[in-house]
């Protein structure tokens, strides 16, 4: 993985950070081995959970990845200003580099055959929460996304769960707003395929 | 949740109920080369914070970093960093509990947070 290609994000002004965070820091920029230490005990397990969030099922690449994360924030801990949490400050690093992995793997072309926008998105989906509680809606919701192929699943959690808008995926993709409502759509009816297939199994 | 939906209005829905499983603690060896990398990058980029600093600050160090404190040695040794060759380090860097059990080893700390 490479470096962040953003610049590193700020968080909200709302909540600042505390004076225990602010002396961390500056115990950091001193390259004290016990406060790095302090660092990584702290924010590593909530780092680590976000990212394995974003990128399962593919397990193998957190570790990776939250090393990089570590990593960029380390060489960008001088841009940390303290004006939110330095768990959000962080987190929003991870986001960025899981941003980046799903930009890195959108990026290769797509096998599937293109279809009619105009097709897909008349396409009606069942009930979803008739005869599942909470827990087994996620549940399923996990299963369906780990059996997509990878840049769908990728391209529905970038889009829905991170939300981020299909026109600021194209822009970081470098394709056209178009081209990823295309992706989307696709990605869309193998979800609802997917889905339908786990409900007919459930009998 | 009404029936006949799109798929858009699905996943739209479906994702504002449901979220990621934001779940599981790091491993202690992941946080172990954590660490190792990042005090090697600090290392790499100027001194470390000298070992009688560090003590005077009030942080307790290991067995091996008190023995470099206490030795006759100048302060720029002291702002080397012993855990690059220390078993601990090796141990803690692959296996899960590592059998290192000395106080103030950051690498024993991983084990507990």
């Amino acid at each position: 993985m490479t470096g962040i290609e953003q610049p590193l994000p700020q968080p909200p002004e709302a909540a600042g950070s505390t004076q225990q965070e602010r002396d961390l820091v500056a115990a950091l920029l001193n390259r004290d081995r016990k406060a790095t230490a302090e660092f990584v005990s702290r924010y590593s397990d909530s780092v680590y959970a976000f990212v394995r969030s974003r990128v399962a099922p593919r397990f193998d690449l957190v570790d990776d990845l939250v090393q990089d994360v570590f990593l960029a924030a380390w060489e960008g801990i001088r841009q940390f200003q303290g004006s939110g949490p330095l768990q959000g400050w962080l987190l929003g690093i991870a986001r960025h580099k899981v941003d980046d992995y799903y930009r890195g793997r959108l990026r290769v072309p797509e096998p599937t055959p293109e279809m009619e926008l105009e097709v897909l998105a008349g396409g009606m989906m069942p009930d979803f929460d008739g005869a599942l509680d909470h827990e087994q809606l996620e549940t399923k919701t996990r299963r369906v996304m780990a059996a997509l192929s990878e840049p769908y699943r990728l391209a529905l959690i970038w889009r829905y769960w991170n939300k981020v808008p299909a026109r600021e995926m194209a822009a970081r993709l470098g394709k056209t707003e178009k081209a990823v409502e295309r992706l989307l759509a696709r990605a869309r009816q193998q979800f609802r395929e997917r889905w339908d297939d786990a409900q007919k199994s459930l009998g | 949740m009404p029936r006949n939906l799109s798929d858009k209005e699905f996943l739209e829905r479906l994702a504002a109920c449901t979220e990621p499983a934001e779940t599981g603690r790091a491993p202690s060896r992941l946080k172990s080369r954590i660490y190792s990398m990042l005090v090697q990058r600090q290392a790499e980029t100027g001194p470390l914070q000298s070992l009688s600093k560090t003590k005077t600050a009030g942080h307790g160090l290991c067995v091996f970093e008190e023995l470099v404190c206490i030795a006759p040695v100048g302060e720029a040794v002291r702002q080397l960093n012993p855990c690059r060759v220390c078993h601990a380090r090796i141990l803690a860097e692959r296996f899960e509990d590592p059998p290192v059990f000395w106080p103030n080893c950051p690498y024993v700390s991983f084990k507990k947070s």
